[in-house]
């Protein structure tokens, strides 16, 4: 096999991380709630509800530390602003988006911002397919959306026009500037998730952007497949911009293709890893790793994405249109074909 | 079958409207018995730059202030306030800052920066004395003169009549006082500082 098989459980492992990110976002609050009740000393006048929560806090920290009224102000935040054990990390469009809002150049929010700036030059939209919250609930919305086909309802899949998302981005920085408002913090799905969890568990009750919210998923639902996150996402716009020299990026192997077209299928983005088309748009989520019969697709260091290779050598299209002595049948060939047309699929 | 299709199509525009209510259903779950005001003060928060542009501009809306702040006094316009929805404020009626600096700490941008204890300025306390109990000879009081983080530099009583307070230049206005205060009405509020032009020591307004 050419194929390295950590590379088919990757997808699994992102799912782990989009939990686990998710989960933590749940978690911070209610410690919050615990670090609250213990700096106020007043365990016996907690409603059960509360007593609940402190015993819950007591339970998941007292592992870690001594001190919760301190050392749990290492985990603070979202994924908009966060602090993991002590290091500060920001979105790059929140950095983007207070340096518009403020008109100054704020640089200790720029240097939280570097180590992901960093990463989504190497890994690209990783942000959008491994960490996002919202992504967690917008995939889980898109299997609903599925289901929801069987059962007749007519969920529209509409293809619209991808650079949507770079001017809503453009617009949104412009009316920062205008507004002197930080214009992303009402309609960016991540940080609405993180901030109103965080009202609805420390303070009561959901906020407006949880409306916001659930008309992005009506959106996801009735207009577009993840059409947020492919047509309109201004923080997507900003990684893709970023993550255009990508130097990690999914990439076909031709000779092993058999033109099956479950990658197209599979794609939540709606790119075709068929024809090497995976632009910047690609968020290295690797479903379509998972799902290829043939383990034609894989991870390779390029900065660029091949040209187009032509059909799969494996597909029927190939054979048809393959002159003599053009493109060798070779032994490798024949041999892969053997090897992965059984037993898989 | 026609009918069995139909079926399964109406169930599945119910499963779309009972989700499309959910968010409501989560929120009033967790409401706690912290009981929102609607015509609530909102004094800004300790380190804020006076002009409310100037805050709106820099905060992000991140939330980090509130998960830090003990005594849980930071709150937001989680829905009202138009442009300025999200910023960050604190009710003094319901919980008063303890001016521990948390805050100003962990804020990731401009919107508040490290300020010393008695510099921070979010206003100044105003005691209305013809409804304050001490002052209309109802009873003996001092909450908030107990309370008071700042000490004799920021509230003290009237000589004389040592029950009866008045609020001194070095009030910074962080509103524990009006959180404590007895009376149904709260005879001490947080004003901004240049309304009343403050001088030193004491003044008639207070």
């Amino acid at each position: 096999m050419t194929v390295i098989p950590l590379q088919k459980k990757l997808n699994y492992l992102r799912w782990v991380a989009l939990a686990t990110v998710f989960s933590m976002l749940l978690l911070i609050p209610f410690l919050y709630l615990y670090q609250t009740f213990v700096a106020a000393h007043a365990y016996d006048y907690l409603s059960s509800y509360e007593k609940l929560v402190y015993k819950f806090g007591e339970f998941v920290s007292s592992p870690f530390t001594s001190d919760p009224k301190e050392a749990l102000d290492a985990l603070k935040g979202t994924t908009w602003i966060g602090r993991l054990f002590g290091l500060d990390l920001a979105d790059p469009l929140a950095a983007v988006a207070n340096t518009a809002a403020s008109k100054r150049f704020y640089w200790p929010l720029w240097t939280m911002a570097l180590i992901p700036i960093g990463l989504t030059l190497v890994f690209g939209r990783f942000f959008c397919g491994w960490l996002c919250p919202a992504t967690f609930i917008y995939e889980l919305n898109d299997n609903m959306g599925a289901w929801l086909r069987k059962l007749g309802v007519p969920v529209s899949r509409r293809r619209l026009n991808r650079s949507m998302k770079y001017f809503v981005l453009a617009v949104g920085i412009a009316w920062s500037v205008l507004m002197g408002v930080t214009v992303f913090s009402w309609i960016y799905p991540p940080l609405l998730i993180g901030r109103e969890l965080n009202y609805a568990i420390t303070l009561g009750g959901f906020g407006a952007g949880m409306v916001f919210f659930v008309l992005t998923l009506l959106f996801d639902l009735l207009v577009a497949r993840r059409g947020f996150c492919r047509y309109l996402c201004p923080g997507g716009a900003l990684y893709s911009l970023l993550g255009h020299f990508r130097l990690l990026r999914v990439q076909r192997k031709a000779e092993i293709c058999n033109d099956c077209a479950k990658c197209n299928a599979v794609c939540q983005f709606g790119l075709s890893p068929l024809t090497d088309r995976f632009t910047q748009e690609c968020n290295n989520c690797t479903a379509c790793i998972q799902v290829c019969p043939t383990d034609a697709l894989s991870f390779a260091l390029r900065i660029q994405d091949q040209p187009y290779q032509g059909p799969g050598h494996l597909g029927r299209h190939y054979a048809r249109h393959r002159h003599d002595g053009e493109v060798p049948e070779d032994g490798k060939t024949a041999q892969l074909a053997a090897s992965t047309g059984s037993g898989r699929i | 079958m026609e009918r069995r299709a139909w079926l399964r199509q109406m169930l599945g525009y119910a499963v779309l409207a009972a989700l499309s209510s959910l968010p409501f259903g989560i929120g009033r779950l967790l409401v706690t018995s912290r009981q929102e005001q609607r015509h609530a003060q909102k004094l800004r928060l300790p380190g804020a730059p006076k002009d409310k542009r100037k805050f709106a501009a820099a905060c992000i809306g991140c939330g980090l202030c509130a998960q830090v702040c003990p005594p849980k006094a930071i709150v937001f316009s989680k829905s009202d306030d138009g442009a300025w929805q999200q910023l960050p404020y604190i009710d003094p009626q319901q919980t008063g800052c303890i001016l521990c600096g948390k805050c100003m700490e962990v804020c990731p941008t401009e919107a508040l920066t490290v300020t010393p204890l008695r510099k921070i300025d979010m206003g100044r306390a105003k005691i209305t004395r013809n409804v304050c109990y001490p002052w209309v000879d109802r009873g003996i009081c001092g909450a908030c003169v107990s309370i008071c983080p700042l000490g004799d530099s920021a509230i003290g009583f009237k000589q004389g009549n040592i029950y009866r307070p008045y609020v001194k230049a070095g009030c910074v206005g962080c509103g524990l006082c009006v959180e404590v205060c007895p009376h149904p009405y709260k005879p001490i509020r947080i004003i901004e500082r240049e309304v009343t032009g403050v001088k030193n020591g004491a003044t008639n307004a207070g």
